[in-house]
């Protein structure tokens, strides 16, 4: 790609593009709003941009999709900034693991709102108040009840289990997808592909691990990676999915890619952070396999170290 | 350093009031925010063929495709509301447009599947298998 030219940073930006998801906006009590909050990503440690909507209810993601060289028209006014936000509803259970993870080398029972605090990130106490939360922790964690208190303690083994559950059901919604798109334009794609039909359901499972890994530390990403029976690549080739790039992720080897500049923790003058360099990981999609989904959607930095 | 202790409220309410829009994603960084007569010298130039849209921009031919916001999805626009002066405060956001289809125009390329902003509209759905409930 040619050198970029050099562009007058967008300072002024106040206005935002965004995909929502209705049940964020159409909420039966309209008296509750949504917040934007910063809290712990679970797969970079640093601070990220999600929405907690309907009262705290549900938790949303919020990831912009992004092309270098783009801008909006809308109505009557240009948009400098080209970014397509979505906010998709979210799993809080993934924010709230790494919470139990650091409680849990201390082996021993406790009340979940003493294990879900941070002083860094205070929104974070707001994930148990989603309606999924509490009820969920059972995935992640073992139970005691003592009179009215329940007692939790961090469980790998279930964890590991539940992760599965996630790559399998990610496996299911990609092969979906990919009949539908079969049917089209990557008709030779589908082809191809059912020719060699036992590397086909490795690339999936891959591909969803590196989808999962998105919202998992590094240490769990090569646990899940062990449970699944999955090799370790030894070497990086271009089949190789995205979580075994984001092996690097504690290095400041992301940090050197210069789309760092937009991920600041300001959400409003730098806007939402989450973003994939789209345009990068464009370019290095392989048309010919079943790569272009996993390579598009997964290598991303979404916020930085403050 | 930014604090991650304030929050943007997004005051739900006002997407009642938000009025439909048109919206174009252009090939190309436009380095203003603000008032332009997009239907005067842009939208007026639009033209449908039989297989595709195109545009004229700046004198450049652009081809163009409509998408529509995935399904339980809705485009907004989000604008904010009395800009405070340090990133220690709490800021607002309120729904100034909404959408439910999109245009987004290619320079060269016809529109096609492999298109960023076509795939991103997967997202939703992959994103429900992610973080969808798992069963016992």
């Amino acid at each position: 790609m040619a050198a970029k030219k050099k562009r007058a940073p967008n300072v002024q930006n106040d206005s935002w593009v965004v995909i929502a998801a209705d049940s964020a906006i159409h909420t039966q009590k309209h008296d509750r709003d949504a917040d934007f909050v910063k809290l712990r990503n679970p797969s970079t440690d640093a601070a990220c941009l999600y929405m907690l909507g309907c009262g705290d209810a549900q938790l949303y993601e919020v990831k912009a999709f992004e092309e270098d060289f783009h801008s909006w028209f809308v109505g009557q006014t240009v948009q400098r900034d080209g970014r397509l936000v979505f906010v998709t509803p979210m799993d809080p259970l993934f924010l709230i693991l790494p919470y139990f993870i650091k409680s849990g080398k201390e082996a021993k029972f406790q009340p979940v709102d003493q294990v879900v605090t941070d002083e860094e990130f205070p929104a974070c106490s707001r994930l148990l108040s989603c309606t999924r939360s509490l009820a969920s922790l059972q995935h992640i964690a073992e139970e005691k009840e003592a009179g009215s208190t329940k007692f939790h303690r961090y469980s790998e083994e279930k964890t590991m289990n539940w992760l599965k559950k996630k790559v399998e059901r990610t496996v299911v919604a990609l092969k979906r997808r990919n009949i539908s798109v079969g049917e089209g334009v990557k008709s030779t794609t589908y082809v191809r592909v059912k020719s060699e039909p036992d590397s086909h359901e490795e690339d999936y499972l891959r591909y969803a691990h590196g989808l999962i890994s998105e919202y998992i530390s590094a240490d769990l990403s090569r646990a899940l990676l062990k449970h699944l029976e999955l090799p370790e690549l030894l070497s990086p080739k271009e089949t190789e999915p995205p979580s075994k790039k984001r092996k690097l992720s504690d290095n400041p080897v992301e940090a050197g890619e210069d789309y760092t500049k937009f991920n600041s923790a300001d959400f409003v003058r730098k806007p939402p952070k989450k973003m994939t360099a789209a345009q990068k990981t464009l370019a290095k999609v392989d048309k010919t396999g079943m790569k272009p989904m996993s390579s598009f959607f997964s290598p991303k930095v979404k916020a930085e170290k403050n | 350093m930014s604090c991650n202790t304030s929050v943007t409220h997004l005051n739900v309410s006002s997407v009642d009031k938000a009025q439909q829009t048109p919206v174009h994603l252009m090939p190309c960084e436009i380095e203003h925010n603000g008032p332009a007569k997009v239907s005067q010298y842009f939208a007026a130039t639009m033209k449908d063929h039989k297989h595709e849209t195109t545009v004229s921009f700046r004198g450049r031919g652009l081809k163009g495709q409509e998408l529509s916001c995935p399904q339980g999805y809705t485009g907004l626009v989000l604008k904010e509301v009395n800009k405070p002066g340090s990133d220690q405060e709490d800021r607002t956001v309120k729904v100034s447009s909404v959408f439910n289809k999109l245009t987004y125009w290619n320079l060269e390329t016809p529109p096609n599947s492999d298109d960023t902003v076509v795939m991103a509209m997967d997202w939703p759905e992959l994103a429900e298998a992610i973080h969808g409930p798992v069963e016992e």
